[in-house]
């Protein structure tokens, strides 16, 4: 356990730069994921980290000490990092129990104590009775238990994964979410989750740092990266949102094409324009009002109804055009082309500055 | 690249023991020692063409290459024979591709694992066994041709001691390579494409050479190009067959060259054109095989939509047949026939036949250290080979070390190197201070590294290609280094290649003649040599029982890696 610096990390290649001056500090104990669309350099800042790849500038700290430096570092194997990979990278030639002790045989310890951690270990992740089973013949799930058996068996200062849960199918990618906060829960490594699946991160983590570029677009709770995005991006990234753009009318107020809304929470830009992010269940969808719709009202027409069971999926042509998506209980009905109201709670329009 | 600062030093050398990694060192000498093999030698050729016997620098040696009978002449036969070669085998191996490949012919499957039997046979064994056949008086088809018609002593039906002999001979056994390759492009051909042009109302004809053959073209001109260089390289069977006839090739010049009094610059000076020829169709066989691509455009096969030839498949198929018999079946038949009788035209009858050539072969004082040699360097050559084939590949494949394109470069490029230029190169190199190797089977095995590393190293670079990097990388961050990475983790995921390769550089190993004829003495004779010295001595019966022993060994290994290379794929480990 150990806490993990990252400070204007930087790494090109030819032109592209993948990690662009990426600062990110990850506290002793925390378990904190990198979400972003492919290509947003989440990989290459884990590769950083375990040493695989040198960056071009910035450094990396473990527990205070220098780890990678431009053009120098501590090659992979002197690190005590743990990686679990995105295709398990489980030795097919060795059994289940010898690829969990391949670590700790590195590490020279006592035969005895070999054989007591990999079967205490097989015993956590219910692996016991497939010690001698070879990984081809296991399924995708037991597979991957491998790997993280393998990972923690050695006890590492840091542990990382590498979009760990891509290769399984929807339902073993839940179970396994679970469990992955269940060990960490247990073992308080210092961990980096690389994501791209949002779901995954606000199951797992302590912290969610959004990466767009190369950089860290915002990091905070799930529940801090969801209610309160600072960007576009970031409200557009973790679930769907609806974005409204328009002109500053007041301190915390928008003018979005006639429609004034006003938010109680974030802030707009400095330049005049505005950005208003509010979730599709937040929107409360009624009749239409009597007389002129108020602030944070607004009328249109439903163009589309789709039913989910739990809930009504809506999309809403506003009269200037804009179509809002709405969700809605499924009691709430209302047929396409109906003309309907909508309120945009100000507790949940969210100004954005960009 | 993975020294650490002063700074980032002290992480290290806590938790894991082991801290030094000796990866980098060991890395870095790997390679030196492929630089150095690879370049001394042609440091020295290049010197030696450029100097006199005294050491001057002089440009005396190119300007003796216009003689005809030391140079030009031979060099214009060299490449009359190549081309009939290699059009020859391309003419040969198309109808057979697009038969077995695209028509509903009977027994493709026989036919085509047949056409790949003459892989075996190492091809101065079979100009040997062509000897037997057509020699002008002694030759079989000869003797039973006057037997039939009656005619005089002289009169003869065929005379494989001529050019045109050569080109019959090489080209049985270039065809193979060129069909192999135009089969391999028919097979991947998507079949709709034929179909589309036959719906928009193209003949069979029509498609066949509008669409068909086009797709093949550069297949076909790679084809070309491997047996136009394997004829222009080749050491052994014009030897056997030319220098009775009384004319040179270029490789029976240079070595030439090296008989009493030796003129090893003029020799040095000789191989020089010979390296860049072959280096400039090396280029475009690369280039024409590099654009192969466009064939496999669309890709979806579909169901195999064969071209029913009718009743025709029966000529076609006696076609087939009528090949494989006189390029696989009438020389083995001879080299078995004569292994048996005293003389190949006795009848072969329980009476006739006899263990005398075996005798012979191992009765000769020389012959068992001659198959130790052989074994000897055979298995050194392919555990070396292999090993270093491994390590370079490995080099290249993870771009472990700085420089790792140039070795990549170094790794291939004795590839563009025919075997006598090696052969040159090596002697000149490794019989003077600091290395004085002749004499030795270093040199051999020298030799026989170099000639082998840009297959065995192709093959493993491919291996590599099909190692997802993450199975290393999980290795080495649970603490293990490079070095160790690549025994406990690479090596065993990697041994059914890494048989393949060993076998493969063995067969290559106890077969090659080229180089050997010019690095072997009388202590350091190998199988190859010493079937060429008992040709020079009209033992045929003899070679014939070599023969087949060399090729019964290949056959063995062959099998063996086929076998290895299949339960690597299918046992999920040991």
């Amino acid at each position: 356990m150990s806490r993990l610096e990252l400070a204007g990390l930087t790494k090109r290649f030819g032109a592209q730069t993948a990690v662009d001056a990426l600062d990110l500090t990850v506290e002793s104990g925390q378990l904190i994921s990198l979400l972003g669309p492919s290509g947003c350099g989440k990989t290459t800042t884990l590769r950083l980290v375990s040493g695989f790849a040198i960056p071009d500038g910035g450094t990396i700290h473990v527990a205070g000490r220098q780890v990678s430096a431009a053009g120098t570092v501590v090659p992979p194997e002197r690190r005590e990092m743990s990686m679990i990979f995105q295709s398990y990278a489980l030795w097919p030639h060795l059994t289940v129990a010898e690829n969990v002790a391949y670590g700790l045989k590195l590490r020279r310890l006592p035969r005895a104590t070999i054989d007591e951690r990999v079967r205490a270990m097989l015993e956590t992740m219910q692996l016991g009775p497939y010690a001698a089973r070879y990984p081809a013949e296991l399924s995708g799930g037991q597979q991957q238990r491998v790997g993280l058996a393998r990972a923690l068996a050695v006890e590492p200062k840091i542990l990382l994964l590498d979009e760990p849960l891509s290769n399984l199918d929807a339902n073993l990618r839940e179970e396994m979410r679970h469990e992955i906060r269940r060990l960490h829960d247990r073992f308080h490594y210092t961990t980096i989750y690389v994501t791209h699946d949002q779901m995954e991160a606000m199951t797992t983590s302590d912290i969610v740092a959004v990466m767009r570029d190369g950089k860290i677009e915002q990091a905070g709770s799930p529940e801090d990266i969801y209610e309160r995005p600072l960007s576009e991006f970031v409200a557009r990234f973790i679930g769907s949102t609806n974005i409204l753009r328009g002109r500053r009318a007041g301190e915390h107020v928008a003018d979005c094409d006639g429609l004034r809304l006003a938010c109680e929470s974030g802030v707009f830009s400095e330049d005049g324009g505005a950005i208003v992010s509010i979730r599709p269940h937040r929107i409360v969808l009624g009749p239409p009002p009597e007389g002129e719709a108020g602030p944070n009202e607004a009328v249109g027409t439903v163009e589309r109804a789709v039913y989910l069971g739990s809930q009504r999926h809506y999309i809403v042509a506003l009269e200037a055009g804009t179509r809002l998506q709405v969700l809605a209980s499924s009691d709430v009905l209302a047929q396409p082309s109906q003309r309907v109201g909508l309120t945009l709670p100000p507790g949940h329009c969210r100004a954005l500055a960009r | 690249m993975s020294a650490s600062s002063p700074e980032a030093a002290p992480a290290s050398g806590r938790g894991l023991p082991g801290w030094f990694d000796p990866s980098p060192v060991f890395f870095g000498l790997i390679a030196l020692l492929l630089a150095f093999v690879v370049l001394l030698p042609f440091g020295w050729l290049a010197l030696f063409s450029l100097t006199d016997e005294k050491g001057a620098f002089s440009m005396e040696n190119f300007s003796e290459l216009g003689d005809p009978s030391l140079f030009l002449g031979p060099f214009v036969t060299t490449l009359g024979i190549a081309l009939g070669v290699g059009v020859l085998a391309c003419g040969v191996a198309l109808p057979l591709a697009w038969l077995v490949s695209r028509t509903n012919v009977p027994f493709r499957r026989t036919l085509r694992g047949l056409i790949m039997t003459s892989f075996i046979t190492p091809p101065f064994i079979g100009a040997v066994a062509w000897v037997l056949l057509a020699a002008p008086n002694s030759g079989l088809i000869n003797q039973y041709y006057r037997a039939l018609t009656g005619a005089g002593q002289f009169d003869r039906l065929v005379n494989i001691f001529s050019a045109e002999g050569i080109v019959f001979v090489m080209a049985s056994y270039a065809f193979p390579y060129v069909f192999v390759l135009a089969a391999n492009t028919l097979d991947r051909m998507p079949y709709d494409l034929e179909e589309a042009s036959a719906i928009l109302g193209g003949g069979r004809w029509h498609t066949l050479r509008r669409v068909t053959f086009p797709m093949v073209l550069p297949a076909l001109l790679a084809g070309f190009l491997i047996a136009f260089l394997q004829a222009m390289t080749q050491f052994g069977t014009p030897a056997i067959l030319a220098l009775p006839a009384g004319f040179h090739v270029l490789t029976t010049k240079i070595w030439s060259l090296f008989q009493f009094p030796p003129r090893t610059h003029l020799a040095a000076a000789c191989a020089i054109p010979m390296l860049f020829v072959t280096i400039l169709l090396l280029r475009g066989e690369k280039f024409l095989l590099g654009r192969r691509g466009f064939t496999m455009i669309g890709g979806k096969a579909g169901a195999p939509q064969l071209t029913n030839l009718g009743l025709w498949r029966w000529p076609a198929l006696t076609m087939a047949l009528l090949v494989i018999v006189v390029t696989v079946l009438l020389p083995n038949l001879i080299l078995i026939r004569a292994s048996m009788l005293r003389t190949v035209s006795d009848a072969w009858t329980l009476d006739t036949i006899t263990w005398d050539n075996v005798r012979l072969v191992f009765g000769l004082t020389h012959t068992r250290a001659t198959l130790e040699n052989t074994l000897i360097t055979g298995v050194a050559a392919a555990t070396a080979g292999t090993a270093f084939s491994v390590l370079v590949a490995y080099l290249t494949a993870r771009r472990a070390v700085p420089g790792h394109r140039f070795l990549a470069f170094l790794a291939t490029a004795p590839a563009a190197v025919p075997g006598i230029v090696l052969g040159v190169a090596l002697f000149i190199g490794y019989t003077r201070p600091p290395f004085q190797l002749y004499g030795t089977l270093w040199i051999l095995l020298l030799a026989f590294l170099t000639i082998e590393m840009p297959p065995a190293y192709q093959q493993m670079q491919a291996a590599f290609r099909g190692l997802n990097p993450e199975l290393e990388d999980a290795s080495r961050i649970l603490g293990a280094g490079r070095l160790k990475s690549l025994t406990s983790i690479v090596a065993p995921l990697l041994k059914s290649s890494v048989a393949a390769t060993w076998c493969f550089v063995f067969i290559g190993t106890i077969r090659e003649l080229s180089a050997t004829i010019l690095l072997t003495t009388s202590n350091t004779k190998l199988v190859s040599v010493l079937i060429y010295d008992l040709n020079e001595n009209g033992e045929l019966g003899a070679i014939a029982v070599l023969g087949l022993v060399l090729m019964a060994v290949t056959a063995v290994v062959v099998v063996a890696a086929n076998r290895l290379a299949n339960v690597g794929q299918m046992a999920p480990g040991r």
